[in-house]
């Protein structure tokens, strides 16, 4: 066995480098160039065989099963079930709209953003099913029965709400949510179940909500400040430059103070979804903290700036290890009852998620 | 070379978590022996595939039992490993051919292929039959309903027009469009369009003659088919780039010609015309007028210059096909005035306000 290098004290482990990830990632990023982008199905594969093997659940490491030919018959499956559709909709309305029907030709038109509205829950669903059912621990997969077309429609319903007043409840609806999704996952024998509380994150999501309300004063009142405080120096012209520099300085406060505070949020969402997921008897944490995850984020920027945008390729290995690192999990495991999963497997892969661009987790 | 040798081992049935350690044993033959406390099992190599190569140790699978997984030390004896399936590391072939091979091989095809899309819509598009276009070109925009102008008189001026420059036994479908911009469309499914902007504009129905010709022009020599084909790769390639669908962009409006399609167009206009005796100097005056120096003017046309040659220079082949010949006026005053009132004449024209 192999586990000097893992942190022996948690139950999650990764011993990857970034250096044997470059061997599997610049190969992956020259295939993907010559290939106008049709090996990066292969290439996502290559990359999560990578990580997961390195990565260390306890005793054992994990393993990724997934294809890539699979990913690429998902993203065929996509192209030729919903985009092509969109196409010949934008085609018929257009013709609609040409033929003086313009109502129907706009209300038509805008079937197709429905449409995604619904397949990005769909889709987010699915991706998290297609992980759990291609990843392998001691030889046993993980997946789900259900199809997670009841799941779009909630995050239709839920999404909308969230921000039906005025925004309040989106809190909710995340959680709501990462519930529901987890709830219908399972790994092995055993389903997961999750009760993250919106409650615990509300005040979080409050102090995002109404900080721009309060720089928008606080700014006045320093605008205010500098401007007075110019005066005093420097006479009328003093008093103009003193205003600006202050809107200047709110105006750099506004946007890094707000991504500082939505990271904050995002932090404490991420610790009580995670933290509130069981598993039989495992109960899991993330304890990322804000700083954590500022720290990572301009970790990605300025590894991607300083590479010429190279640096990219990193970034899977970089949110991962980000991911394991912080994962923990405490309880027991009964390896004589964990037999294999019986759940029904998709043969393809995460098309739509790919299609739409979006994370699984 | 060792012919029997026994190596620690772990594997997992598939079937539960359980881990199951001991010794690999090979005698020689076609099978490996796995001796443990829990587990005793005798497998076939040709039922084992390569699973993968992680820290320090080899993965193998069974076919016959897609979970079960076989955990043997990377460093095996060479006879031994001869025997187990080969390690993929990129999967199918390019392991076969190598990295560079492979990527050379791939390049190559990209490049052919890149090239075969991109050149597509110039060899394609002329191939396309006209019934195809006609049916594509119906389906996207229709008649336009109540938006072309009409009335008796103006509709047999400008059939005369047309007449002087599509001479075919099947002419293209030329109309007066309800709007005020100086500019005029060949559309898919050989529908023209004289704006009526352009036609107020017009001082001489030779002016006409010569646009129209063009725009003819246009849809003879297969230029739409060809542009509609060039937009539809390309929204394509803007669909395919950022992975995400919905966006594509399908504009008729932003459809543009390259600048040898606009020469073979104004030629055509120019054969046409001088076989139907009509003079091109109309069109050389309305050139001279979108290429002068008042701004007034340029102004007004600016929809038509953006997108085509130095009109000095499509002047100057005008006036050069005129020298030394003789015409007949392709219109009477009468029918020209017709055609100028056209759309203020017609009771129920609509509007056009959506789509140029």
């Amino acid at each position: 066995m192999h586990y000097e290098n893992m942190q022996a004290d948690s139950a999650f482990g990764f011993d990857g480098t970034w250096q044997d990830f470059a061997k599997i990632a610049l190969p992956n990023l020259l295939l993907t160039i010559v290939t106008l982008g049709i090996y990066r199905f292969w290439a996502t594969t290559r990359e999560r065989q990578y990580l997961w093997s390195h990565t260390r659940f306890v005793d054992e490491r994990l393993e990724w099963t997934g294809t890539g030919k699979e990913l690429f018959v998902g993203f065929v499956l996509v192209m030729l079930l919903f985009a092509l559709p969109v196409f010949g909709i934008q085609f018929v309305s257009q013709a609609l709209v040409m033929r003086g029907y313009e109502a129907a030709g706009v209300l038509l038109g805008m079937l197709p953003l429905f449409a995604i509205f619904y397949l990005t829950g769909l889709a987010r669903f699915r991706a998290l099913r297609y992980r759990l059912s291609r990843t392998r621990w001691r030889g046993i997969r993980g997946g789900s029965n259900n199809q997670g077309l009841g799941y779009g429609v909630s995050y239709m319903w839920k999404t909308f709400v969230g921000y039906l007043a005025i925004g309040l409840l989106i809190p909710w609806s995340m959680t709501s949510l990462w519930n529901e999704r987890w709830g219908k996952m399972s790994f092995g024998p055993y389903e997961f179940n999750a009760h993250a509380d919106s409650g615990n994150i509300f005040a979080r999501f409050l102090l995002f909500y109404l900080s721009p309300i309060i720089f928008v004063v606080g700014g006045v009142i320093a605008a205010a400040t500098g401007g007075l405080a110019g005066y005093g120096l420097g006479g009328e012209e003093g008093a103009g430059i003193g205003a600006m520099a202050s809107f200047f300085i709110l105006a750099i406060f506004f946007y890094f103070g707000l991504g500082v505070i939505a990271v904050a949020f995002y932090a404490k969402f991420y610790r009580e979804a995670v933290g509130s997921t069981h598993w039989e008897d495992l109960h899991f944490s993330f304890e990322a903290s804000t700083m954590d995850w500022i720290k990572l984020l301009i970790g990605d920027v300025l590894i991607v700036m300083f590479t010429l945008g190279l640096g990219f390729i990193f970034l899977s290995y970089r949110h991962w290890k980000f991911m394991i690192e912080n994962l923990e999990a405490s309880g027991d495991i009964l390896l004589d009852d964990l037999t294999q999963s019986t759940t029904k497997t998709a043969k393809h892969g995460e098309g739509l998620l790919d299609a739409f661009d979006i994370g699984a987790f | 070379m060792e012919s029997s040798f026994r190596t620690p081992a772990q594997w997992y049935d598939g079937h539960n978590a359980i881990r199951h350690e001991g010794e690999a044993l090979w005698d020689g033959s076609g099978t490996l022996s796995l001796r443990g406390f829990s587990s005793e099992l005798t497998l076939p190599f040709a039922d084992l595939e390569f699973g993968e190569h992680r820290g320090g140790e080899m993965v193998y699978r069974r076919a016959s039992e897609p979970d079960f997984r076989l955990i043997l030390p990377e460093d095996l004896p060479p006879g031994l490993a001869a025997k187990l399936p080969e390690k993929k590391v990129y999967g199918g072939w390019i392991d076969k051919v190598g990295l560079g091979k492979a990527s050379a091989a791939f390049a190559a095809v990209s490049v052919a292929a890149v090239a075969l899309f991109l050149t597509a819509p110039d060899w394609l598009g002329p191939r396309v039959p006209h019934s195809w276009e006609r049916n594509l070109g119906d389906a996207m925009v229709g008649d336009f309903g109540n938006r072309l102008c009409s009335t008796p008189e103006g509709d047999a001026a400008l059939a005369k027009l047309l007449d002087a420059v599509d001479p075919d036994e099947q002419q293209v479908r030329a109309g007066v469009a309800n709007i005020g911009m100086v500019n005029a469309v060949a559309l898919p499914g050989g529908q023209v369009l004289l704006f009526d902007g352009l036609v107020q504009d017009a001082e001489t129905p030779e002016e006409l003659a010569g646009v129209l010709g063009h725009e003819v022009g246009h849809v003879r020599e297969r230029h739409v088919m060809t542009a509609l084909l060039r937009q539809f790769g390309l929204s394509i390639l803007l669909s395919g780039a950022n992975s995400g669908v919905g966006d594509t962009v399908f504009g008729l409006a932003s459809m543009g010609y390259s600048r040898d399609a606009e020469r073979e167009a104004d030629e055509f206009a120019r054969e046409r015309m001088e076989e139907s005796r009509v003079s091109p100097l109309g069109a050389a005056r309305f050139f001279e007028r979108i290429g002068g120096d008042s701004e007034a003017e340029e102004d007004s046309l600016v929809g038509w210059v953006a997108s085509h040659p130095a009109p000095r220079e499509r002047a100057k082949a005008f006036r050069k096909a005129a020298e030394g010949k003789t015409f007949a006026p392709v219109l009477t005053a009468q029918e020209f005035e017709a055609l100028k009132s056209m759309c203020e004449d017609d009771p129920d024209v609509e509007e056009f306000d959506f789509f140029f």
